[in-house]
């Protein structure tokens, strides 16, 4: 079996490896729960931008789906990125190479963490595009109108 | 089976040459779902990749944000071609089974982990994976392929331009 899958005996390795199973327990509500969101409790034709603008801005509910999406944003990300590492390390095997493998991850996990951070908490609804959007889409029982 | 063996003493020269032996080896059961479940997470991650960046369309530009979910629905430039549409639905119904599989695998190896006679049972727990897989997999399906037996009855019309950027 894997050399992965057995537990490590201590320091960082097996900090990761708790880490792995915990986020993967917590990302089986939010991940699956966002797919269901999507994809059976609506269309997703039906998503655009006044549909994201109606989940994080709505004055309500919009905290819990930011919380929602960031707690996502965040596991997903060390969770995916540490797998990946994982599976590299076992193939890459120079000191150099392996220096810059781990830097290139470390570098493209922050950055894409950074976009998705800023996206989630420093969304504002441009009130005027959604207007001219429903405007112009405001044919009765289109798979595109919205509500 | 499902032994945990000691290191290899040599490998092949060459990643083609062992990546034939890998293949060759027959690990049964747990080498397979082992190698699906990372083939799964790395498919998952790609895919968060290109979603996180065209999700941040949404707080620098409303009107790109549209023209790209547009394409979901098979309207591309201001047109609607049909199997764009089917294409995107299909690859849909795949990163449901991917995230699916990945999901309910991973609690199988968490389980393993935590109770450790359970790798006695590798087999059974793997045609429960199965099962339960099916079980959400066949009535999500039809829930996502059955809009595609009815036509689109509206283009969506994306503003041209960002009135407010
Ligand atoms: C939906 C709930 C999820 C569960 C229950 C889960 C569970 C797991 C578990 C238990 C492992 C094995 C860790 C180890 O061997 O030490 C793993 C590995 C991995 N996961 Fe997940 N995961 C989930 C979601 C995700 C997501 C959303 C991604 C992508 C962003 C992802 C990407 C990976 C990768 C790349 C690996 C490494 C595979 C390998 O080493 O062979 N997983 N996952
Ligand atoms: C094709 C399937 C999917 C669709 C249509 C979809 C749709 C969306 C939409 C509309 C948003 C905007 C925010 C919101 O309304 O909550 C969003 C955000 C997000 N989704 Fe998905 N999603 C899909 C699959 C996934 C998967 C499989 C994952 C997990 C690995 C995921 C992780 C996220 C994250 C982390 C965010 C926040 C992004 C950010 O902060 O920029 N999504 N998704």
């Amino acid at each position: 079996m894997a050399r992965n899958r057995i537990k490590p005996q201590g320091g960082f390795e097996l900090t990761a490896w708790y880490f792995m199973r915990i986020s993967g327990l917590m990302l089986v509500f939010l991940a699956v729960g966002h797919l269901f969101i999507m994809h059976i409790a609506n269309n997703v034709e039906n998503i655009n931008y006044a549909f994201v603008a109606g989940r994080w801005a709505n004055p309500r509910t919009g905290w819990i789906w930011r919380l929602w999406d960031m707690s996502m944003i965040a596991l997903a990300m060390f969770h995916g990125f540490n797998g990946l590492r994982q599976i590299l390390d076992e193939h890459v095997h120079g000191a150099k190479a392996r220096v810059a493998m781990h830097t290139t991850l470390w570098a493209v996990m922050t950055t894409l963490l950074v976009l998705g951070t800023y996206a989630i908490w420093m969304f504002q609804v441009d009130k005027a595009y959604v207007e001219q959007f429903k405007a112009m889409n405001s044919g009765a029982g289109s798979h595109a109108s919205v509500k | 089976m499902s032994t945990i063996l000691p290191e290899p003493h040599a490998y092949r020269p060459g990643k083609l040459a062992r990546l034939k032996e890998g293949l060759r080896y027959q690990g049964g059961i747990g080498q397979w779902s082992w190698l699906l479940h990372r083939v799964t997470g790395v498919g998952i991650l790609i895919f968060l990749i290109i979603h996180v960046l065209d999700t941040f369309f949404v707080v620098f530009n409303p009107a790109l944000y549209d023209h790209t979910v547009a394409i979901y629905g098979g309207v591309f430039g201001g047109q609607y071609f049909w199997p764009l549409r089917w294409a995107f639905r299909l690859a849909e119904l795949g990163l449901m089974a991917t995230v699916l599989y990945h999901a309910i695998n991973g609690v199988r190896v968490i389980l393993f982990d935590f109770w450790s006679e359970g790798c006695k049972y590798q087999k059974e727990s793997f045609v429960a994976v199965l099962i339960v897989f099916l079980a959400l997999m066949v009535p999500a399906a039809v829930v996502v392929i059955l809009p595609l037996a009815s036509s689109p009855d509206h283009m969506v019309k994306v503003p041209a331009n960002t009135p407010n950027p």
